[in-house]
C-alpha cells in the first residue's frame, strides 16, 4: 500500500510505531475502566467486551473479504475504537445496539474511508452519535450507579446531572461524587478522577501534548464561569460541575486527542480545544441535547484540515528572520 | 444527428441516472425520501412535470425567441408543477402534506430545467418525450431505492409492510443524516459497477 | 423550421401566449380540483373527531372557540338521536412541546372520562416525543390515558407527582402533551352548558408557565 508522510523532513524515527502508541492509550484507559466496572458491574464488563470483539471482527472482515487488503487489526486501533465505543455507551444497553455501533464505527466511520489514518471523523464518536440519534430511548436512560454489583439490565435508571440541569428533577450529587464518578453516565465518562490518572500517564509517557485537553477543560471553565458570574439563576451548572459532568474529562483526554482526527501542530491544537470548549458549552447551555461534548469534537474533527492548511508545522531548521 | 429511441429511453435511467451519476435534483432526493413511499410520489411528479415540460417546449422550440427562452421555460415548467400540485392535493391530500414544500419546489429542480435547455430544446418532440420518460424514470427509479432503503434501516417497514419490528430500526436513516448516509453508500456502489467495467475494459487491452 | 427574431413584438405575442396556455390550464386544473380539495380538508377534523368520540349520531361541527392568548381552544360538541349529549371532542394545543407547538385533539364522554385522543400536529423529535402519537393509548404501566376521569385524576407526569408515566425521555414532550390534555378538559367543563356557539371563555393557563423548564 502506498503511504504518504505528511509531516516535513527530515524523518527521523523515534521508534514508536503506531501500535507501541495504541498500547499506550489503552494502558491510559485503564484506571477508567476499573471505575466503569466498579460502578455499573457486569454491565461494563458485557458492553466493552461486545464492543472491543464486534469492532475487531468488523475490522477483519472487511480487510480480508471486502478490501481484500493486508490486516491491520493487530496495531490494535480497532480494539482501542471498540473500547472508547463502549466508553461512550450506557452500561445497560442492549447488545445488538453495540454490535451496531461497532459496524458504524468501523465499516461507516473508518474504513469506508479508506482505514487507520484516513477517517477524518472519530469512528469512535461518530457511532456514538449515530446510535444516540438512532436509539435516543436506549441511548438516554442510563443506569444508577451502583458500586460493586453486578446487575446488567435491570438496573435502576438515574438522569445524568446535565440531563438535571436540562430540567429533569432529580437531585444533584455533590461535587466529591462527581469528581469519583458516582452518577449516572456512560461506562467511561463518570469518574473524573480515573481519567485524570489516564491524563497523567499519557503526559508522562509523551504520547499525547497537553494543548488539546487543557485547552478544552480551561475554555469550558472559563466560558461556563462568565456565564455562572453573570447570571446565575439563569446559567445554574458552575464551571466546576461542568467539568466533572457529562462527556467532557473523556472526550477532552482520550476522544479529541486521536491523532488521525486532531490538528498537527501545537497553535492548531489550541484552536482545535477551544472551539471544542466554546461548541460544548454552547450545546450545553443552550442546545436542546444535555451533553454536545461528541458533537462539538465531530464538528472541529471536520475543520481539522483547514486547521493544519493554514497553521503549518515548522521546517525543520528553519531560523526566525530578524 | 441521428439517434436511436432506445437509447435516449434508457440514457436517463441508468447511464446518465439524474441521481446516481449526474448529481441533479440533489435537494427532493435528500428531503423527500423518508419513506418508499414519500420517495416515489416526488419521483412521479417529477417525471410528470419533466415529461409535459419536456413535450411543450420541444414542440414550441422554434417559436420562442432567444432572448426570452429562460422566462418562457420556467413559466411552462411552473405551469406544469402548479397542475401537479392541485392534483395530488385534490386525490392524494396525505401525500400532497407530507411532501410540503418541495412539491411546489420542483418548479427550481435543475434536473428539469436542464433536460429542457439541453435536451428538448434541441431535439424532436418524440425524443424528448422519450428523454422525459426516462430521465423522470431513472429520478424516480433512484429517489425509490433511496426511500425504501432508508425506510427499511429506519423502521423496519417497506412501503408500510413491517419487515423487522420497528423497535430495532435505526431512526437517523429516517432523519437527514441518513439521507446522506445512504446516498453515498449508493453512489459508491454505482461508481465500483463502473469502475469495475472500465478495469474489465482496460485488463482486455492489455 | 427557423427560430424566430428576438424582437420586441415577437417578445410580447410569444410570452402572451404562453401566459394564456398557462392560464387556461390552470384555470381549469383548479376548477377541476377546486371541490375535492375543499371536502379533503374539513374531513381530516371531522376523521379525528369521530376516532375519539363515542358513537355519536351528530356533531356541532362548527365549534365553540375559547381563546386564551395565543392557545385556542375548539369544542366539538356530539349528541345521540334525541339531541342527547354524548360526548365532546375538544381540539387542544400547547405551545411548549420540544420543537414548538403539539395540537391534540382529545374526546371526553359527558362525565369527563377520556376515550380517545388523536394528534394532529406535533414536530418533537421522531423516536422520543413523537412517539406521543400511540404512548399514551397504549396500555404498559402507567401510560395510558384512555378510561381516566379528567377530573379526577392527577393528569401530570409521575416525575412531577402525577399518575400518568410520561415518554421515556422525553419529559418536555410529554408534559406539554399532558398540558394540552388538561386545557382540553378545562375547555370541555366550562362549556357543558354552552349552547350557542362562538363563546369566549377564559382558559387556564398557569400550569403552562410552570411547565416551561
Amino acid at each position: 500500500m502506498p503511504k504518504l508522510d505528511l509531516s516535513t523532513s527530515p524523518h527521523v524515527h523515534s521508534g514508536d510505531t503506531v501500535s507501541s502508541k495504541m498500547t499506550g492509550v489503552l494502558i491510559a484507559l485503564i484506571p477508567a475502566y476499573i471505575a466503569a466496572l466498579y460502578f455499573f458491574g457486569l454491565g461494563a464488563l458485557i458492553i466493552s467486551i461486545t464492543a472491543i470483539g464486534s469492532c475487531v471482527l468488523f475490522e477483519y472482515l472487511i480487510q480480508r473479504f471486502l478490501l481484500k487488503g493486508s490486516l491491520s487489526i493487530l496495531d490494535g486501533s480497532a480494539a482501542l475504537t471498540g473500547i472508547l465505543l463502549a466508553f461512550n455507551l450506557p452500561s445497560n444497553l442492549p447488545v445488538w445496539i453495540v454490535i451496531v455501533g461497532s459496524f458504524v464505527a468501523i465499516g461507516v466511520a473508518k474504513m469506508s474511508f479508506g482505514g487507520l489514518g484516513n477517517n477524518p471523523f472519530n469512528p469512535a464518536l461518530v457511532a456514538r452519535v449515530f446510535l444516540l440519534i438512532s436509539f435516543p430511548a436506549q441511548m438516554t436512560s442510563w443506569p444508577k450507579p451502583m458500586p460493586w454489583n453486578p446487575a446488567y439490565l435491570d438496573a435502576v435508571t438515574a438522569a445524568t446531572p446535565l440531563a438535571i440541569l436540562k430540567g429533569q428533577f432529580s437531585e444533584v450529587p455533590d461535587t466529591l461524587n462527581l469528581f469519583l464518578g458516582n452518577m449516572g453516565g456512560s461506562l467511561g465518562e463518570v469518574s473524573a478522577l480515573a481519567l485524570l490518572l489516564g491524563l497523567a500517564y499519557l503526559l508522562i509517557r509523551k504520547i499525547i501534548t497537553w494543548h488539546i485537553p487543557i485547552s478544552i477543560l480551561l475554555t469550558v471553565f472559563v466560558f461556563t464561569g462568565i456565564l455562572h458570574i453573570a447570571n446565575p439563576d439563569a446559567f445554574i451548572g458552575t464551571p466546576v460541575f461542568h467539568l466533572l459532568t457529562g462527556g467532557l474529562m473523556l472526550g477532552a483526554i482520550f476522544m479529541a486527542t486521536d491523532y488521525v482526527t486532531s490538528p498537527m501542530t501545537k497553535p492548531g491544537m489550541l484552536i482545535f480545544g477551544i472551539g471544542i470548549g466554546i461548541i460544548t458549552v454552547v450545546i450545553r447551555v443552550f442546545g436542546s441535547y444535555p451533553e454536545g461534548m461528541s458533537f462539538a469534537i465531530l464538528i472541529l474533527n471536520g475543520f481539522t484540515p483547514l486547521i493544519n492548511k493554514y497553521i503549518k508545522p515548522k521546517r525543520f531548521g528553519k531560523v526566525k528572520r530578524k | 444527428m441521428k439517434q436511436s429511441g432506445v437509447k435516449v429511453f434508457l440514457n436517463g435511467i441508468f447511464k446518465e441516472n439524474p441521481v446516481l451519476v449526474l448529481f441533479l435534483g440533489m435537494c427532493p432526493t435528500l428531503a423527500t425520501t423518508s419513506t418508499a413511499l414519500t420517495g416515489m410520489s416526488m419521483g412521479l411528479a417529477t417525471l410528470f412535470v419533466l415529461f409535459a415540460s419536456n413535450v411543450v417546449i420541444s414542440i414550441l422550440k422554434n417559436l420562442i425567441p432567444e432572448r426570452i427562452t429562460m422566462t418562457a421555460y420556467v413559466m411552462i415548467i411552473s405551469t406544469f408543477v402548479t397542475v401537479a400540485e392541485m392534483l395530488i392535493h385534490a386525490y392524494y391530500p396525505a401525500m400532497y402534506v407530507s411532501l410540503g414544500i418541495f412539491l411546489p419546489l420542483i418548479v427550481v429542480n435543475c434536473l428539469i430545467l436542464g433536460r429542457v435547455q439541453v435536451f428538448a430544446s434541441k431535439n424532436s418532440v418524440f425524443y424528448s418525450a422519450l428523454d422525459g420518460l426516462g430521465m423522470g424514470l431513472g429520478f424516480t427509479f433512484a429517489l425509490t431505492v433511496l426511500g425504501t432503503l432508508r425506510e427499511l434501516l429506519g423502521t423496519g417497514k417497506a412501503f408500510g409492510n413491517t419487515v423487522f419490528p420497528e423497535h430495532y430500526g435505526a431512526l437517523i436513516f429516517v432523519l437527514a443524516p441518513g439521507a446522506f448516509i445512504t446516498l453515498g453508500y449508493l453512489i459508491a456502489v454505482v461508481n465500483s459497477a463502473k469502475l469495475r467495467k472500465t478495469e474489465d475494459i482496460e485488463d482486455n487491452i492489455d | 423550421m427557423k427560430k424566430v427574431k428576438s424582437s420586441i413584438l415577437n417578445i410580447v405575442l410569444v410570452l402572451a401566449g404562453i401566459s394564456a396556455f398557462a392560464g387556461v390550464t390552470l384555470a381549469s386544473v383548479y376548477t377541476l380540483t377546486k371541490d375535492t380539495i375543499k371536502d379533503s380538508q374539513t374531513s381530516k377534523i371531522e376523521e379525528a373527531v369521530r376516532a375519539v368520540l363515542p358513537p355519536y349520531d351528530h356533531v356541532s361541527l362548527k365549534p365553540i372557540e375559547l381563546k386564551n392568548g395565543v392557545e385556542t381552544t375548539n369544542v366539538y360538541k356530539a349528541y345521540d338521536k334525541n339531541n342527547a349529549m354524548v360526548g365532546a371532542a375538544v381540539e387542544s394545543t400547547s405551545n411548549n412541546g420540544y420543537r414548538g407547538t403539539i395540537d391534540i385533539i382529545v374526546g371526553f364522554n359527558t362525565k369527563g372520562v377520556i376515550m380517545n385522543y388523536a394528534v394532529i400536529e406535533q414536530n418533537e423529535t421522531p423516536g422520543l416525543g413523537a412517539q406521543m402519537e400511540s404512548w399514551f393509548k397504549t396500555n404498559i404501566a402507567h401510560q395510558d390515558i384512555q378510561g381516566k376521569n379528567a377530573g379526577t385524576s392527577n393528569l401530570n407526569v409521575s416525575k412531577d407527582g402525577g399518575e400518568i408515566d410520561g415518554i421515556t425521555g422525553a419529559t418536555i414532550s410529554s408534559r406539554a402533551f399532558l398540558f394540552a390534555v388538561r386545557n382540553a378538559y378545562f375547555a370541555f367543563t366550562s362549556n357543558l352548558d354552552v349552547q350557542d356557539q362562538g363563546t369566549k371563555v377564559k382558559v387556564d393557563s398557569t400550569q403552562q408557565k410552570s411547565s416551561h423548564l
